[in-house]
């Protein structure tokens, strides 16, 4: 008994979050699904409807819509910033107090909190005033009217993304560290120049923390919220209307607790879905190599 | 590039670092610009960075930003104190509860160690929006709507990414350390306060800052939990003075930014190495 | 770093420690300066009177001028005090209060937010207080009454409202050389609208436009309304059918539709994106960019706060020739209203403050403040004579028409109108013909309405057994 009890008092130490975890994860997703099979407006009783909102998702044009939206957002986006933040590892690699005062500067915006980050972007992707089209302008480049138009709308969300990429690089950073430098030194011997040597040498070092990183954007990517719901409001029709928004909508705004509880089930299914492609290929690379 | 001396080279990455981090402060500085300017001047096209005459900055930032502070609408002075407090308590119960959950799991003999954080792990894949609207029935049958409750409460009971960011960590200390203080007939509770604490500083204020700018920076848990407007954070504060009706010059409204910002920027540059390795050890918030 | 002795180094680093340190310290005794002696929620509550909770949406002048009504009501009473607090996207806030079970006493709502509220029993129905009280229908515009009623229940008491009228800016039609009829009455039906507006077309020496003389996009919130000018509605009038994909509907689309045909999609996005905000000066109304548009009573104040001077009048919003009747104007009336949520702590005390407001005077003050037409059912002279707008007859004369129409009254409407919304958008950059978009839309709606009934008859059987 007394042996039992010691290689088990862990659990003595882990208990606040077993009651955590049971009343702050498990209650609530319990009631989720208990919801997601009923009509349900928080203010009448829950009418139990069977599957009745999930049959009604695979018909909803919206839910489609806002399944597409996201992954083409995750789609462009995770690779683009892959490519841009190990690129600028890259270029930070080196020991110099200018490198420590520009990672300061890519590290930033990742503090700034979303709601003034998406104030900023407002502004400066305004279609008349904002910076971005003063400097297209001085290219001689008519700039679009960014939020408003269909199609230019994603890309200003995917260009504003990539501000707040300093975790990426700093987690790249960390990664090629760790790459020895005798494998830089024997590179330089075979004649490669500063571009391939990173490409040879360098981005195998960060393949590992790529993989990490997709994985936890293509997760961050179904959660995308307050950027929409701020700046564009889903708009131009609904292209830049994202999953969580359109289930924000349906608990909130069309007090339809019961489908956003579905949605909320499915898009469970949908993250680990998206999750398991980059795991993939990362397996398929590795495997081939 | 290959024919580049290894000087032009390094030209060319000066130039490219400069460069970067250029374009990554400027819309920053973009917004501060903003905020000190008169409004026709913000909305003129031109790139200067200070108001024409510059001599006005002082006076146009002393109006600007008083005229946010003092908006009778939007309280900004009150929803930053709401929003410390909120913060506060939150960081304090998520690093109290999660050093110690944290501790547990990766030090002390348990059964199904590897099953509770493979839990702990799978709940960061929860999106929140999931769980919110059940959250939020939970919350108002504990009574909890209508009080900030909603915000902090649940990390009293840890925090699933500050517990594996800390069992990461603690896994990383020498079991040699526990085994010779158990030796010298320290409890396990002995151990954990006087040997274990006192090395983890830095981890505890990794853990603490992250979850300081996460809870800053939310703004979608406020914006369902929080139902009085006495009680409001600032992030909401600062939406509701863009969204009414559209008479919210973009001077002012970057003023407001800036004063959104401003803590947690502070924060952030006087413990950015913290930060940055917080980051590299494995880690970005879920 | 490379060029300093290790000694040095290290002083430097022990310099900048010690800075950070002192920096810390003092971020942290500003943080305590704040949680200590920071601004606490007001609490300005006389005690021993009934607080009364009053959200409403209002900022700026309009809730400056509800506040003082509120001042003045609370300096009239030493039992009830009311509190004035202005909160965002109230509707969304106020059921989440609601249903989270900490409610405020008044809410001050759109009306079309009523069949949702009150079909999901958010609201008290208001039937015995008002009789109780005296007031009825008949004080009121003809259409406001219907507004605050749904299912032959009362939900609640109005407290401003406005129809909506085209606006002509005089000065940027006479400068154009437009005069006559079109400047003195104003167009009445859709071909004499969109004459008008193509007499007033300016385009630059690019090609690019300048000026309109009418756009369906300013201001761009009324997505939803145009089939109604054309004698077509949105829902039947027991609201079980959506009539979206009606003849009339279809038709008035197809006149939307017109407008980016006739210019073409790129050219007016890049006109669009050249408009300032509304509420500015720059809006393109007051710079005459849209010589006519589509807008509410209070524009009056804009007028006067950004562009003092500027001549203007109001005319029914024109409508297809057929249905065309100068005695029957046709246009939409909107609302604000004042409901008591249900779970409300003070709902007697929050009524008295309801039916207090609802004085001729206090209206009309209110209205007059606001730059809107009267609630009630004949405006004062005074009011009339006083008023900011000096259109306000043709508001009035809206609001008590036969064929004034309200936002549809049915629970699933913010569905209804965020499908508009977005199948606008689609039709505004010719991605769909108007009877694919109002098809699409119909479809939804339609299935929306007969979803919400399922659920209420399965619910009325699930209570009765």
């Amino acid at each position: 008994m007394a042996t039992v009890l010691r290689e088990n008092a862990g659990w003595l130490w882990v208990m606040p979050w077993i009651v955590g975890l049971l009343v702050f994860f498990v209650t609530p997703l319990g009631m989720s699904f208990f919801y997601s099979l009923t009509d349900y407006n928080m203010l009448e009783a829950p009418l139990n409807v069977g599957a009745k909102n999930y049959a009604e998702i695979l018909r909803d044009e919206v839910f489609w819509k806002a399944v597409r939206n996201t992954l083409i957002y995750a789609g462009i986006s995770i690779p683009l910033t892959a490519a841009v933040s190990m690129a600028i590892a890259g270029l930070l690699d080196v020991d110099s107090r200018l490198s420590g005062i520009v990672r300061l500067c890519v590290f930033t915006p990742t503090v700034v909190p979303l709601v003034a980050a998406a104030m900023i972007w407002l502004w400066l992707f305004n279609s008349d005033a904002g910076l971005i089209n003063a400097l297209l302008g001085l290219v001689g480049i008519d700039g679009p009217n960014w939020l408003q138009a269909q199609g230019w709308a994603m890309s200003a969300l995917i260009v504003m993304n990539l501000w707040s990429i300093g975790q990426a690089v700093v987690i790249y950073l960390g990664a090629l560290q760790n790459v020895p430098q005798a494998l830089y030194e024997a590179a330089a011997l075979d004649g490669m120049g500063p571009v391939r040597r990173f490409v040879h040498v360098s981005l195998p070092g960060m393949a590992h923390a790529v993989v990490f990183n997709s994985i936890i954007q293509t997760i961050t990517a179904w959660q995308v919220f307050a950027t929409p719901y701020i700046m564009t409001e889903g708009g131009p029709d609904r292209s830049t209307y994202f999953y969580s928004h359109y289930l924000y909508d349906n608990a909130f705004l069309f007090q339809r607790m019961g489908y956003a509880s579905a949605l909320g089930w499915v898009q469970i299914v949908l993250i680990g879905l998206c999750a398991l492609v980059p795991w993939m290929i990362s397996r398929r690379l590795w495997s081939t190599r | 590039m290959s024919g580049l001396s290894g000087r032009q080279t390094g030209a060319v990455r000066l130039m490219l670092m400069l460069a970067v981090g250029f374009v990554f402060i400027l819309p920053l500085l973009w917004m501060v610009a903003t905020s000190v300017k008169p409004e026709d001047q913000a909305m003129g096209a031109g790139l200067s960075l200070l108001p024409d005459p510059p001599s006005q900055v002082f006076g146009m930032a002393e109006r600007n930003y008083r005229s946010v502070l003092t908006d009778t609408t939007v309280d900004f002075p009150l929803f930053f104190r709401n929003t410390l407090i909120i913060v506060l308590l939150g960081v304090i119960g998520a690093v109290v509860s999660s050093v110690v959950v944290a501790y547990g799991l990766a030090r002390v003999p348990m059964r199904g160690r590897r099953a509770l954080v493979v839990l702990t792990v799978g709940t960061m894949l929860i999106p929140f929006p999931v769980i919110m609207a059940p959250l939020f029935m939970l919350y108002s049958e504990l009574g909890w709507i209508g009080t900030t409750l909603p915000l902090y409460a649940q990390f009293f009971f840890g925090n699933a990414f500050s517990i594996f960011l800390l069992y990461q960590f603690f896994r990383t200390l020498p079991s040699e350390l526990d085994e010779a203080a158990q030796l010298d007939g320290c409890s396990t509770f002995q151990t954990f306060w006087h040997i274990t604490l006192p090395m983890s500083k830095t981890a505890i204020a990794v853990v603490a800052l992250l979850h300081f700018t996460y809870m800053w920076n939310d703004f979608l848990s406020p914006l369902v939990f929080l139902v009085k407007r006495d009680q409001w954070t600032v992030a909401l504060g600062l939406q509701l003075y863009q969204s009414r009706a559209g008479q919210t010059p973009w001077s002012l409204l970057m003023a407001a930014s800036v004063i959104t910002v401003l803590p947690v920027l502070i924060v952030f540059v006087l413990t950015n190495r913290i930060f940055s390795r917080g980051v590299a050890e494995g880690a970005v918030k879920g | 770093m490379t060029g300093m002795e290790p000694e040095q180094l290290s002083a430097t680093a022990r310099s900048i420690a010690f800075t950070r340190r002192a920096a810390i310290a003092g971020l942290g005794a500003a943080a305590a300066g704040l949680l200590l002696f920071g601004p606490r929620p007001r609490d300005d509550t006389p005690p021993g009177r009934v607080v009364v909770d009053y959200w409403e949406k209002w900022t700026g002048s309009e809730g400056v001028a509800m506040r003082r009504l509120v001042d003045e009501f609370n300096a009239t009473q030493d039992r009830i005090y009311v509190r004035y607090l202005t909160i965002g996207a109230i509707d969304q806030k106020a059921m989440i209060a609601i249903a989270g079970g900490a409610p405020p006493d008044i809410v001050g709502l759109w009306n079309f937010n009523l069949p949702a509220f009150a079909e999901a029993g958010a609201l008290m129905p208001l039937d015995d207080l008002a009789a109780a009280s005296g007031i009825s229908r008949a004080d009121y515009a003809s259409g406001v009454w219907p507004m605050l009623m749904h299912q032959q229940q009362l939900w609640g008491l109005i407290s401003t409202c406005g129809s909506l009228a085209l606006y002509l800016n005089i000065d940027a039609i006479e400068a154009a050389g437009v005069t006559g009829d079109a400047v003195r009455r104003g167009p009445q039906t859709i071909d004499e609208l969109d004459l008008l507006h193509e007499r007033l077309l300016a385009t630059d020496t690019r090609g690019r436009i300048e000026r309109v003389g009418f756009i369906h996009t300013d201001p761009g919130w009324w997505s939803w309304l145009w089939g109604y000018h054309f004698g077509g509605m949105l829902v039947n009038t027991t609201g079980t059918q959506a009539t979206a994909l009606s003849p009339q509907n279809v038709a008035a689309y197809e006149w939307v539709r017109s407008y980016p045909a006739r210019h073409g999609v790129e050219a007016l996005q890049l006109f669009q994106s050249g408009l300032g905000f509304y509420g500015t000066a720059l809006q393109p109304f007051l710079t005459g960019q849209v010589a006519t548009t589509i807008q509410g009573p209070w524009l009056a104040n804009l007028i006067e706060a950004f562009a003092p001077g500027l001549r203007y009048r109001a005319v029914p919003m024109p409508v297809e020739a057929s249905v065309y009747d100068p005695d029957r104007p046709v246009g939409l009336l909107d609302g604000d209203v004042l409901a008591i949520p249900r779970g409300a702590s003070q709902p007697e005390a929050a009524f008295e403050f309801m039916l207090w407001l609802q004085d001729r005077q206090r209206l009309e003050s209110l209205a007059s403040a606001h730059g809107k037409n009267s609630p009630l059912y004949d405006a004062s002279r005074g009011f009339l004579d006083n008023h900011p707008n000096r259109s306000i007859d043709v508001h009035g004369q809206l609001a008590n028409s036969e064929r004034a129409f309200l936002f549809p009254r049915v629970r699933v409407w913010p569905r209804y109108v965020a499908e508009f919304d977005a199948g606008f958008q689609s039709l505004w950059q010719l991605r769909k013909s108007p009877e694919a978009m109002l098809r699409d839309i119909q479809a939804v709606a339609q299935s929306a309405l007969d979803d919400a009934a399922e659920m209420r008859q399965l619910r009325a059987r699930s209570d009765a057994s």
